[in-house]
């Protein structure tokens, strides 16, 4: 059973390794390198620290965007192409599919995060660059999760990248949107609608993943804790996608697939 | 396989004509909104509270501080013109910073654009603004600030000939207590400058107590207080014959 789930892994992943892959990895690691000195040429004092958490982030979120669109066009294709019919002719479970998803999403963020790890050991400390790239690989992995049980569900890859880039977001902006509702809830003098509205999205928070499980940009400036950051965003990123892999798994083994 | 295109004569002639009015319009209007842009200064708007800032930066406040600040710096330079200091809203400029500082309270940026940047105006009552920012920014953090509050001082003292000002901020410095580490120069300015507002006594009561309290462990340091000691004792006596005569 393991080693059918690997050569499953095996071969999807087979599936999304290509030059292209590794040319647009390299073009965005040069990217964020050209547009980090643009902006050291701006600063007039921590120069350094600025740059550096700058390209952190540019990489951040264009691999995060590049492994979502990769891996929901793997997926999407074992549709268009009816893969997923002629694998359950095979002995294989529904599961062994999943398991075999989310080690091609756990190696190909590996992949992109090695460019990371690279880029900010260069420009910093590499202490602080393997951080990141730990940190980095967890947010990844996680919107990569988030990637696949979108294009499992809605099938469509504008649909499934728009709604996993919606969560994503929403996770992200989470404080942002609290503190809007909580200052509608005030100065509505406490409306019925309001408090409504807040409760809703506070009800919806539970669903999404927390600040603490992205990478923190603030390591760049100051004596942050690497290793406490690190594995509270570890501890958060395994409950969260325990959380993805079961409602994966419950809409997977839900699907009806014309045999 | 590439479709092969039909030649632009057989399209319709309102089509053409229709598309060459329309491309004309978009370049006019692109044309004229230049030229309002390159002409006009605009405005520093009013900045957001520091609160939603954090919210919009996604996590990474410092970051979103320093970008924030990096923006701020630019502000004078538009449309690949500088504009003089004398035209920013200066009321504004301090809210900036301050929300700048809100969001980023460990870095220095905002408090060296206020001291470095900003006060290079002519406007006097806009470098007293830029100077009150400083002063009210350092209680937050002196260690941080103190380099920032010494320039302020000075800024105080040769650029608006505030002494008084001066010696204010100055004394700000000699106040605060021993952990906030910071060279020795840095206390001495307020007696320096008591001493060119003539109050040689408070300069000596001050250089006296300094150098009794055994605080001082630097031989250049004491060698300095002491024969500033007798240079404001000379001038006391000086001034005091003077008064006499």
């Amino acid at each position: 059973m393991f080693a059918q789930t690997i050569a499953l892994f095996k071969y999807l992943m087979l599936g999304i390794l290509s030059r292209r892959l590794l040319l647009l990895t390299l073009v965005l690691a040069l990217l964020s390198v050209l547009v980090g000195g643009f902006f050291s040429e701006l600063a007039i004092i921590n120069g350094r620290e600025i740059v550096v958490a700058l390209v952190a982030d540019f990489l951040r979120y264009a691999l995060g965007l590049f492994a979502l669109l990769v891996i929901t066009t793997s997926v999407a294709q074992d549709y268009e192409f009816r893969q997923f019919e002629r694998l359950l002719t095979m002995p294989l479970a529904r599961w062994q599919y999943i398991a075999a998803q989310v080690l091609v999403i756990g190696s190909l963020c590996l992949l992109l995060v090695l460019p990371v790890l690279l880029v900010i050991s260069l420009y910093g400390e590499w202490l602080v660059g393997l951080y990141w790239a730990s940190a980095l690989w967890l947010e990844i992995f996680l919107l990569g999760l988030l990637g696949m049980l979108a294009i499992l569900s809605l099938e469509k890859i504008p649909l499934a990248v728009c709604f996993s880039i919606a969560i994503y977001l929403l996770g992200k902006l989470s404080g942002l949107i609290s503190q809007m509702l909580a200052e509608s809830v005030r100065l509505s003098d406490g409306s019925l609608t309001s408090r409504f509205v807040d409760f809703i999205f506070g009800a919806i928070l539970y669903f999404l993943p927390g600040l603490e499980s992205f990478a923190d940009n603030d390591v760049f400036f100051g004596n942050v804790d690497l290793l406490e950051t690190l594995s509270i965003q570890f501890s958060s990123t395994v409950i969260y996608a325990l959380f993805l892999v079961a409602v994966c798994l419950v809409d997977f083994y839900r699907k009806e697939f014309n045999l | 396989m590439r479709r092969a295109d039909r030649p632009i004569v057989q399209l319709p002639a309102p089509l053409v004509w229709g598309f060459m009015i329309v491309l004309f319009c978009q370049l006019l209007f692109h044309y004229s909104s230049q030229q309002q842009h390159e002409a006009a200064y605009q405005p520093l708007t009013n900045p957001l509270q520091a609160s939603t800032y954090r919210g919009i930066s996604m996590g990474s406040d410092q970051l979103f501080g320093y970008l924030l600040a990096i923006r701020l710096q630019l502000h004078d330079n538009q449309m690949g013109r500088h504009f003089s200091y004398n035209r920013i809203d200066y009321h504004r400029l301090v809210e900036w910073l301050e929300q700048i500082s809100e969001i980023n309270p460990r870095s220095e940026y905002p408090m060296l654009l206020a001291t470095r940047v900003y006060s290079n105006t002519r406007d006097k009552e806009q470098l007293r603004l830029m100077l009150n920012f400083v002063e009210r920014t350092f209680e937050h953090n002196p260690q941080l600030h103190w380099r920032r509050l010494t320039e302020a001082s000075l800024l105080a003292k040769h650029r608006l000939r505030d002494l008084e000002l001066a010696l204010r901020i100055a004394e700000k410095l000699t106040l605060q207590p021993a952990k906030v580490v910071m060279p020795n120069w840095a206390r001495d300015i307020h007696f320096l400058l008591l001493a060119d507002m003539n109050e040689f006594e408070s300069a000596i009561a001050m250089i006296q107590a300094l150098i009794q309290s055994g605080s001082i462990s630097d031989p250049d340091e004491k060698r300095f207080l002491e024969s500033k000691l007798l240079d404001f004792q000379q001038k006391l006596f000086e001034s005091q014959q003077s008064g006499k005569n």
